[in-house]
């Protein structure tokens, strides 16, 4: 999957992609979720104005979409003990309340938001199934310190 | 003859296999409902999980780690939610499979020397990979996801297997094919 054929100008907009704007990210969930983000929801189109304005409107769609593909890929393969410290690191870069934030995530469920069009369903519910289960983890060692106070 | 004794005993299998087989019915029910695009809306798409994200649904060290944490709900959740991915990939594995064949079904229609003993052993294997399915369904239901690794794995490298071969005749048919229509 990570053996994407890219044409050359996305190619160059994927590598200016990742060195301008992904690599400032601290965590691969927050990389993703932010490639998510560029996505239209009523299209399921990607724009990024600074990335369009360097290539073309197309070749950054392209780079974009390719990338997001492919961090998705990379947050669904990896195993649960580092997704749980992928979404700490995560929750910690977002700076808001964790107990507001876990609780959020648990009801809305917004990281459904950041699956990809025409990915394998399967590797999809294992995405959610995964953050699910990373969520009850994180959830779980918040009251057991919570008790320990 | 089959005793009293064996009859009941093949009853008490078959009724085990028939619980856990509605088990995991109602499991990978649940997950449907759980995830929008039907398998319609999917497309014919011929696109399988790779080996890696086979390894992660099935991973003991996942596992491993749950059950370190020491919270009951927390164990149940894991069960829960990976029975069901898994349930749901040997659902996918086994349309994928039918749809191998029926790709390979059209592409025969075009071929004009068709072999039986190559066809009756293509057949054998879509039957013997249906039956791993089944199987495979089953088993889930009643041991869970974690101890079925090995054998996910083998069936998904044989579903690669089959299809790369499957392409390969497929494109062999429609040159063929082609052939036959140029030199007409």
């Amino acid at each position: 999957m990570s053996a994407m054929v890219k044409p050359l100008p996305v190619q160059e907009a994927y590598e200016d992609l990742l060195q301008r704007s992904l690599s400032r990210i601290p965590c691969d969930l927050g990389r993703l979720l932010y490639l998510a983000s560029t996505r239209d929801y009523n299209t399921g189109n990607y724009h990024h104005d600074g990335l369009a304005d360097r290539f073309s409107v197309k070749v950054a769609r392209s780079a974009l979409e390719i990338a997001h593909r492919q961090a998705f890929y990379k947050v669904a393969a990896l195993s649960l003990e580092d997704l749980v410290r992928d979404l700490a690191a995560y929750l910690e870069s977002s700076r808001e309340n964790p107990e507001e934030f876990l609780r959020t995530w648990q009801r809305l469920e917004p990281y459904r938001i950041a699956i990809p069009m025409e990915v394998n369903p399967t590797v999809a519910r294992l995405f959610a199934s995964n953050v699910r289960l990373a969520l009850a983890v994180l959830r779980l060692r918040q009251e057991s310190s919570h008790l320990d106070r | 003859m089959i005793g009293v004794g064996g009859a009941l005993a093949g009853a008490i299998v078959l009724l085990l296999v028939l619980l856990a087989w509605m088990r995991a019915e109602a499991s990978s029910k649940d997950s449907r409902s759980d995830w929008g695009a039907s398998d319609q809306e999917q497309g014919e798409s011929v696109e399988s999980c790779s080996p890696e994200i086979v390894s992660q649904i099935f991973s003991a060290p996942d596992s491993k780690f749950i059950s370190g944490l020491e919270s009951p709900g927390l164990e149940n959740l894991f069960r829960r939610e990976r029975t069901a991915v898994a349930l749901h990939w040997v659902q996918e594995t086994s349309a994928l499979i039918g749809k191998i064949m029926r790709r390979h079904l059209e592409a025969s229609r075009l071929s004009a020397d068709l072999e039986i003993a190559v066809e009756v052993r293509i057949f054998l294997q879509y039957a013997r990979l249906k039956l791993y399915c089944g199987i495979l369904f089953v088993l889930i239901g009643l041991l869970g996801p974690q101890r079925l690794a090995g054998t996910a794995l083998y069936a998904e490298r044989f579903i690669q297997r089959i299809g790369e071969g499957l392409a390969e005749f497929q494109l062999a048919a429609q040159l063929q094919e082609r052939e036959g229509s140029e030199s007409l």
